[in-house]
C-alpha cells in the first residue's frame, strides 16, 4: 500500500507551527488527546473513540526530533504498524507541512488488489466460489 | 494450540506475515492447509492455528468437499479492513484542517 502523503501550506511561522505539533495540550486541540513529550525515545498514546477492530488507543514513540523541522513517530493501533512523519518547511507564505504516513508495505500483499481495485475482478470475483454470492454477501459486479 | 479468542480482530488478523501469505494464496484460489503449508513451508498444525486465527476473524470461509476442506477469502470482509486504512488518508486531510483552525485561534 502506498504511503499516504499530504503537503499543506499554511500562513504562519514555522516555530508556531512546530510548537503545534510538539506541545502535547495543543496536539490535543486538533489532533487527540496524548501524553506526549519532545523527547527521542519518549514513548505515548492517543486516545480516541474505540471502533470495531481498533480499541481507540493508538501507540506511539518519539523516532526523530529536529526543531524546528522534522518530526517522526511510530503509530501502532488497530493491527497497523506503521509511522507517521512531519516535516516544516519555511516558505514565503509561511510554512510548507508535509505529512507522511508509512509503512503500510507491509500489508502490500494483500491490500492493494482490493484497495487500489486492479485484479480485483481477476482474483476474486472470477476464482472465489459462488457460494460467496450465495451467502449473502455483497459481491462486486461482473463485467 | 494457542486459545483464540472468538470475534478476532481482523486488523490483529493480518497483521502476522504468514497469515497474510495465506491469504493471499486463498486469494488466487482455494486452498487446503496442506497446500498452504507446502506454499509456506510451515507445519500444518502451525498453518491450521493460522487458519483458526483468520476464521474468527471472519475473512476466510471453509467447505468440505469429499475428505478435504477448502478454505477461500471472504473478500467483503476483506475490503471492509482495506477500506478502513484507505480512510486513514481522510482522517489526517480532516486533522490538519483542525491544525489550521488551531493555528489561526492561537493567532487571534
Amino acid at each position: 500500500m502506498k504511503d499516504i502523503e499530504i503537503s499543506r501550506t499554511l500562513g504562519y511561522p514555522r516555530e508556531m507551527v512546530w510548537h503545534a505539533l510538539t506541545d502535547s495540550g495543543q496536539l490535543a486541540a486538533w489532533l487527540m488527546p496524548n501524553d506526549f513529550r519532545p523527547e527521542v525515545g519518549h514513548r505515548f498514546t492517543f486516545t480516541t473513540k474505540p471502533a470495531p477492530g481498533f480499541d481507540g488507543i493508538v501507540r506511539c514513540e518519539v523516532l526523530e526530533l529536529s526543531p524546528p523541522e522534522r518530526l517522526v513517530i511510530s503509530w501502532r493501533g488497530g493491527g497497523l504498524d506503521t509511522r507517521v512523519s512531519f516535516d516544516l518547511a519555511e516558505t514565503d507564505e509561511g510554512t510548507r507541512l508535509t505529512l507522511r504516513h508509512s509503512g503500510f508495505a507491509g500489508l502490500s500483499n494483500v491490500i492493494p488488489r482490493i484497495a487500489l481495485g486492479f485484479g480485483w475482478k481477476d482474483l476474486l470475483w472470477k476464482k472465489l466460489p459462488g457460494h460467496l454470492g450465495a451467502a449473502g454477501q455483497s459481491a462486486p459486479v461482473a463485467n | 494450540m494457542t486459545r483464540v479468542s472468538p470475534n478476532q480482530d481482523p486488523f490483529r488478523a493480518i497483521a502476522d506475515p504468514n497469515r497474510r501469505q495465506m491469504l493471499d494464496l486463498m486469494l488466487a484460489e482455494e486452498r487446503t492447509v496442506g497446500v498452504l503449508a507446502d506454499h509456506l513451508g510451515i507445519a500444518q498444525p502451525s498453518v491450521s492455528q493460522h487458519m483458526q486465527v483468520l476464521r474468527l476473524a471472519g475473512l476466510v470461509d471453509a467447505r468440505t468437499e469429499g475428505r478435504r476442506t477448502l478454505y477461500s477469502v471472504r473478500a467483503a470482509e476483506l475490503r471492509r479492513v482495506a477500506d478502513w486504512i484507505a480512510k486513514y488518508e481522510a482522517f489526517w486531510s480532516d486533522r490538519l484542517d483542525a491544525l489550521e483552525d488551531h493555528l489561526s485561534r492561537m493567532k487571534n
